[in-house]
């Protein structure tokens, strides 16, 4: 069972890594602000939401184990609202509030 | 168990820092606040691999920190660089 | 195209309610601990950030109904995964198969809540970020405008459509 677990760690972990790197070659490759900016959110969403699934056997606790599922939910929502406020910087310039 | 975790936190690492790149090329604003948002969501999941190699659950704490952290940094830019310089569409 | 508010707006008070009881919930997923102390901080942080959020979001701007948009979490978590592997195939494809281009996607939703958190949430599907509104239209950055963005964003909103009751209109 242990084994089965750890297997469960190694495989998402480095499937997250894999996309935090995708999030990065995305961020150097893609030929302007907004496009990158689809990079950068997406992929390092994913990356860090499988480090974290990944992660989850390895805490011993499952009060520990759901704080962590928080932690990434907190992560993708907070990164959402930026995502939005990068994405009005480069289109409008302008503050986005009313 | 703990090599590979350690091994993944190196990697993570790496990846960001390379990523940094494109805080010092911009060439605008946005550009460089997104290097600072991967700088953020790289370095909570390092957090997390270290806090669980190291089993200190206090460390999800940390990453929680740095999570709000790297969100007023995004929204505290976003608001200095629309105030300091007129509205334009010319992008 | 039929997304209308299909529920009543809740009144100001049990909107209050509603989401100190909300917030209560996360503090406890965060701070799992029934330590005297710690529980007196938490209600300190619950009764403050229901003010605030009162004081930005009015409850007349619109109201989420949570657990039709938990209902809906395994398909926003879904899509995220999808959007996370369409960016990393594009990124690593040597051709940088991109499109990028904008389109405008005119929504049922008023402006308020219920359009914020829509904009939100289509922020993490497969190629489109939200850059703003012209007109009271959302406009969305895509990175492949070869896709069928809009039908795919109107097929989100009638998903949505239980979940986010729209704030009253003007006029």
């Amino acid at each position: 069972m242990s084994a089965l677990l750890d297997l469960w760690t190694v495989v998402l972990v480095s499937a997250g890594a894999v996309f935090y790197l995708a999030g990065t070659v995305g961020l150097l490759r893609f030929p302007d602000a907004l496009t990158r900016l689809h990079a950068l959110t997406k992929a390092d969403n994913l990356g860090l939401g499988l480090v974290v699934l990944g992660l989850v056997p390895q805490v011993g606790g499952v009060i520990i184990g759901i704080k962590l599922v928080a932690v990434w939910l907190l992560v993708m929502v907070s990164g959402a609202c930026v995502a939005q406020l990068i994405a009005r910087l480069v289109r409008h310039g302008s503050d986005p509030a009313p | 168990m703990a090599e590979f975790l350690t091994g993944a936190a190196c990697f993570i690492l790496l990846v960001v820092a390379v990523g940094l790149v494109r805080l010092l090329r911009g060439p605008g604003d946005a550009d460089r606040l997104m290097a600072v948002q991967l700088l953020g969501t790289g370095s909570i999941a390092l957090v997390l691999l270290i806090g669980v190699v190291s089993a200190s659950p206090a460390l999800i704490d940390v990453a929680l920190t740095l999570a709000l952290l790297a969100a007023f940094a995004g929204v505290a830019l976003v608001r200095a660089s629309t105030t300091r310089r007129p509205p334009d569409n010319s992008q | 195209m039929t997304a209308q508010a299909l529920r009543a707006l809740p009144s100001p008070r049990a909107a209050a309610l509603g989401r100190a009881f909300t917030l209560a919930l996360i503090w406890l997923l965060l701070m799992p601990s029934a330590k005297p102390g710690d529980l007196a901080v938490g209600a300190f942080a619950v009764v403050a950030a229901t003010l605030v959020s009162l004081r930005l979001y009015a409850p007349a701007a619109g109201s989420i109904h949570l657990r039709s948009l938990l209902a809906l979490m395994p398909h926003f978590i879904w899509q995220s995964v999808l959007a996370g592997f369409d960016v990393a195939r594009r990124a690593f494809d040597p051709r940088l198969p991109l499109q990028p281009g904008f389109v405008m996607c005119p929504l049922d939703f008023p402006e308020g809540i219920a359009r914020n958190t829509f904009a939100t949430i289509t922020s993490m599907m497969p190629g489109t970020v939200p850059c703003g509104e012209i007109d009271g239209v959302l406009e969305y950055h895509c990175l492949d405008i070869r896709e069928p963005v809009v039908e795919s964003l109107w097929a989100e909103e009638r998903r949505l459509a239980r979940a986010l009751t729209a704030g009253r209109r003007h006029g």
